[in-house]
């Protein structure tokens, strides 16, 4: 657009509906989100109490148990904790993925084809010192894990084969398999349901506190979750977040995307292949059938609801952890069927989650918006204000 | 811009067969049509009109508003005022559907085919409620493959096309894909067509193809706008032709086969001047970017042709040409993005042929036109900065960013290129669209580029803010850099280049300085004429003969 002299109307500054700031600042962020999420899993507790209350059963009890039940007692802390453990752990796994833009919902495989990782390591290292079998025993989760992802991998990098939908049938096999060995070779002979031998002391992670379910193994996931926040800091995370955020962009400063689809699906594949490690040589010490119950499945969750950052991860693994704890602490004092148990989990979940709907943020952070205004707002709101206000009102054109 | 100023009234061309009423009524009339988009006058009181049997070109530059005129005919978008009537009926469609079921087809550059259907099921898709059946009904239509598959066949037989009714619309060539879309609109009862650019991605006997269909329908009685900026057709094809530019009709109705298409070409293009920008003198340096032989086919319009640039350091070139005739392509192979099928690419002497990576180690740095290819929207500032340098000495140590530093240079970035606010908190995607031309142009233009491709550097940004970005051009070439300006805007080129290369069809069929570009010579090597200087003797450069008034 030039200016032609001799126009009768002076040309001002063209955007006046660009001009103006949106407020978008971290903290302005993170309070909305809060306050979203409190709102939401209030509405989630009272829909909740409904639905109790119409299958006759008392809603404070109820949340009552689930609350004595996640964290009542060290035991029900341990329950909690050794829930959220794997749940993190596949968590990170596709938090990384999500970050560079890629779905992945194959960790219930990964993670059974990690339990059996580590079963073999077991078998093969019987005899070896806990010091050396044990961490090698996690090294074979996770490889196992990451075995398990490679042609889905492959595939998306290579032909742009749809990762959900791969991932998701790999998740078949995986469990067929598992059914398979279970009920054969793996099987232990004079058992009646399909279970494997237990797994050898070496490989065996301990109890950290006596009389609960709390393995060595969720020190583990401390490590991996200051990890992660090292991933989100480095270079490298940079580029593969950078990647998911504007892959054309990606492209023009020479991020190898190919590259970086296929490792993030084999991170996802280890950290899934990790949580079964957990599963198998701390929490159940040998091999079930439903030894992935929906941790691969609540692990996506965690990673969606906890903003796929780590700090976030971590406090979304508890609340699911808390929450598994609980229910089932409540199916069992308070005779809520199981099902019951289940729907007001997924509703609290929901509550939580609401806070990514966009609409709904916008509407939040439209009303926050309109509350700060009037309250005069928070010194730093105020300031951004100013200088849009003064950026709109910028020189003109000739 | 002013109206006054226009080289040419209406009545300076011949205008045709007028006297609408002779054949009947008139097939559609718009009467002081406006339209405009916040501030933009996109349509500004145009007159047009269509008469039955005929077919009636719309041509125009980027921007001239055909597209605009195009979408209220159909119904797309309402005008701000003015009077349309369509077969002499009162007529304001309040949204496609409007349009369509009143008879209006409008056949867009992007089809509205539903792709994963065949064309039998297409044609039952979205078929339009005939008048007077638009009461409610309980239950849906079900859907008679058969009948669907007979009425394709039937009107392929009738149009003489080979349209085929049981193939996935996405295995159809493009050409193909376009025919069907027509014989849809036919079959859901079009009684005039408006074909918005529908040879920009066709080959030549595609094209004559088309035209033989266009002609068809016309003698079997269904008006035709055909919007278009390829003259040699539209001589083929159209019986009148009104040109538009920035929204107002320049020559209306003009009869075709009376008219000059140099001088059409000409008024298209309009006034170029020369005068208003102070351009730093540069001195041409040392050969910088050297691209030779460049071949690209591209999946839709004609990908690059033979085309050969040299730019030396110092020095801005500019590449024009109507959108989609191989801009986007040649800016991806300049830097490295695109893979050319044959050609070599060298940045002082270094080849960066298909390498991004290469092309950034190079030096080279690239606005894209598309900005949301440009900018990470949900990084924050300082995060959008750093993406070419992040693992760099200060930034990052043991590959961990160090986010005071990144911060740091964000601020003082941001403030050297007036980015507003200079936040380096803030996400990118809050930012203003002119503020997030300058965020692009911070980061690519940081340190001083040795290659600068800028595709629309300064489209759509207010005043100010594109002159923040000329200036970036023009410092980027005075510290040495080779400057590429790929534009449609016309306006954009003289203002920033010395040296310009006219893309068209892929290929570069034109290249002069500056001080020889006139709207005759433009005009014409863009709409596909050749040129030929002696038909410009008597006619001074645009600039220096009879420029606007100066301030």
């Amino acid at each position: 657009m030039s200016t032609t002299a001799g126009d009768a109307t002076p040309v001002g500054p063209g955007g006046d509906n660009d001009g103006a700031l949106r407020a978008d600042t971290a903290f302005e962020r993170a309070t909305i989100g809060l306050g979203i999420s409190l709102l939401a899993v209030v509405g989630a507790l009272a829909l909740g109490a409904i639905i109790l209350a119409g299958s006759g059963q008392n809603p404070l009890t109820a949340y009552g148990a689930i609350i004595v039940g996640s964290f009542g007692d060290w035991f029900a802390i341990g329950e909690t904790l050794a829930r959220a453990a794997p749940l993190a752990v596949v968590g990170i796994g596709a938090a990384i993925a999500l970050r560079a833009g890629v779905i992945t919902i194959g960790a219930q495989g990964q993670l059974i084809a990690g339990s059996l990782g580590a079963l073999c390591a077991g078998f093969v290292l019987r005899d070896v010192p806990a010091g050396v079998a044990l961490p090698l025993a996690a090294v074979a989760g996770a490889l196992f894990g990451m075995v398990w992802v490679l042609i889905p991998a492959l595939l998306r990098a290579h032909l742009n084969v749809n990762e959900i939908l791969s991932t998701l049938l790999f998740n078949e096999f995986a469990f067929l398999l598992l059914a398979y060995l279970l009920n054969g070779p793996l099987k232990e002979p004079r058992a009646i349901t399909p279970k494997s031998e237990p797994l050898p002391d070496s490989v065996v992670l301990g109890d950290l506190v006596a009389s609960t379910r709390l393995h060595a193994g969720v020190l583990a996931v401390v490590v991996l979750v200051a990890l992660f926040g090292l991933w989100t800091r480095s270079t490298m995370g940079y580029r593969y977040d950078l990647f998911g955020e504007n892959p054309r962009l990606a492209h023009s400063l020479g991020i190898p995307g190919r590259r970086i689809i296929l490792n993030s699906l084999l991170i996802s594949g280890a950290l899934a292949g990790l949580a079964g490690w957990l599963q198998a040589a701390g929490l159940l010490q040998r091999l079930f059938v439903d030894i992935a119950e929906e941790i691969g499945f609540f692990g996506l969750v965690v990673a969606m609801l906890g903003g796929a950052r780590p700090l976030g991860i971590l406090a979304a693994a508890l609340l699911v952890g808390a929450l598994q704890a609980g229910g089932l602490h409540m199916q069992a004092t308070e005779g809520i069927p199981a099902s019951l148990s289940d729907v007001i989990q997924a509703l609290i979940l929901l509550g939580f989650a609401v806070r990514y709907a966009p609409q709904i943020a916008a509407i939040a952070r439209r009303a926050v918006r309109s509350i700060s205004e009037t309250l005069g707002a928070v010194a730093s709101w105020g300031r951004t204000a100013n200088r849009a206000a003064g950026s709109g009102k910028g020189p003109g054109g000739s | 811009m002013s109206g006054q100023s226009d080289p040419a009234s209406p009545t300076e061309m011949a205008t045709g067969r007028s006297n609408p009423g002779e054949g009947g009524t008139l097939a559609f009339e718009g009467l002081g049509v406006s339209r405009a988009f916040g501030a933009t006058q996109a349509l500004d009181s145009v007159d047009f009109d269509l008469r039955p049997g005929e077919i009636h070109a719309l041509v125009g530059e980027n921007g001239a508003g055909k597209s605009t005129l195009a979408k209220i005919v159909a119904g797309t978008l309402r005008a701000d005022s003015g009077t349309l009537r369509l077969f002499g009926e009162p007529y304001s469609p309040r949204r496609r559907s409007d349009g369509s079921a009143a008879g209006v087809a409008h056949v867009r550059q992007q089809l509205s085919l539903v792709r994963g259907l065949t064309v039998a099921q297409n044609i039952e898709l979205g078929r339009p409620r005939r008048a007077g059946t638009t009461a409610w009904r309980p239950w849906p239509r079900v859907f008679n493959s058969s009948e669907a598959r007979a009425e394709v066949e039937r009107l392929a037989a009738e149009l003489d096309l080979s349209v085929p009714a049981d193939r996935i619309v996405d295995d159809l060539p493009l050409a193909v894909r376009q025919q069907a879309e027509i014989l849809i609109s036919l079959a859901w009862g079009a009684r005039l067509l408006i074909l918005d650019e529908p040879s920009s991605a066709l080959g030549p006997l595609e094209t004559e193809a088309l035209i033989t269909l266009c002609l068809r329908l016309r003698d079997e009685g269904t008006p035709i706008i055909y919007i278009s900026h390829r003259l040699p057709e539209l001589a083929e094809l159209a019986d009148r032709l009104t040109v538009l530019r920035q929204g107002r009709v320049v020559t209306a109705g003009t009869d075709v086969a009376a008219a000059d298409l140099r001088r059409i070409a000409e008024l298209m293009i309009g006034d170029i001047s020369l005068l208003e920008v102070e351009r730093p003198t540069l001195e041409p340096g040392e050969l910088r970017l050297e691209a030779g032989g460049l071949h690209l086919a591209a999946e839709h319009g004609p990908g690059l042709r033979d085309v050969s640039l040299r730019v030396r350091a110092g020095e801005i070139v500019g590449v024009v040409g109507v959108a989609g005739n191989g801009q986007e392509e040649l800016a991806g192979v300049l830097t490295g993005q695109l893979r050319p099928d044959a050609g070599v690419v060298r940045i002082d002497g270094i080849e960066v042929t298909g390498s991004p990576a290469a092309a950034i180690g190079a030096g080279v740095a690239l606005l894209p036109e598309d900005r949301t290819a440009g900018l990470a929207a949900d990084f924050t500032l300082a995060e959008n900065l750093i993406a070419r340098r992040v693992a760099d000495a200060p930034f990052a140590r043991l590959g961990v960013r160090l986010r005071a530093a990144v911060r740091r240079h964000a601020r003082a970035l941001a403030e050297r290129f007036d980015v507003r606010p200079p936040e380096p908190g803030l996400r990118a995607g809050s930012l203003s669209g002119g503020n997030q031309q300058k965020l692009m142009a911070a980061r690519e233009m940081e340190r001083n580029p040795a290659v600068l491709v800028a595709a629309g550097p300064t489209k759509g940004l207010d005043p100010h803010a594109g002159r923040a970005i000329r200036d970036r051009c023009f410092e980027a070439a005075g510290l040495g850099g080779a400057v590429v300006i790929i534009s449609a805007d016309l306006d954009e080129v003289a203002e920033l280049a010395q040296r310009v290369v006219v893309l068209s069809g892929g290929r570069v069929t034109d290249r002069f300085d500056i001080e020889e570009m006139t709207s005759a010579r433009l005009g014409a090597v863009m709409a596909g004429l050749a040129w030929d200087p002696s038909s410009e003797v008597g006619r001074s450069p645009a600039g220096s003969g009879a420029p606007r008034a100066t301030p």
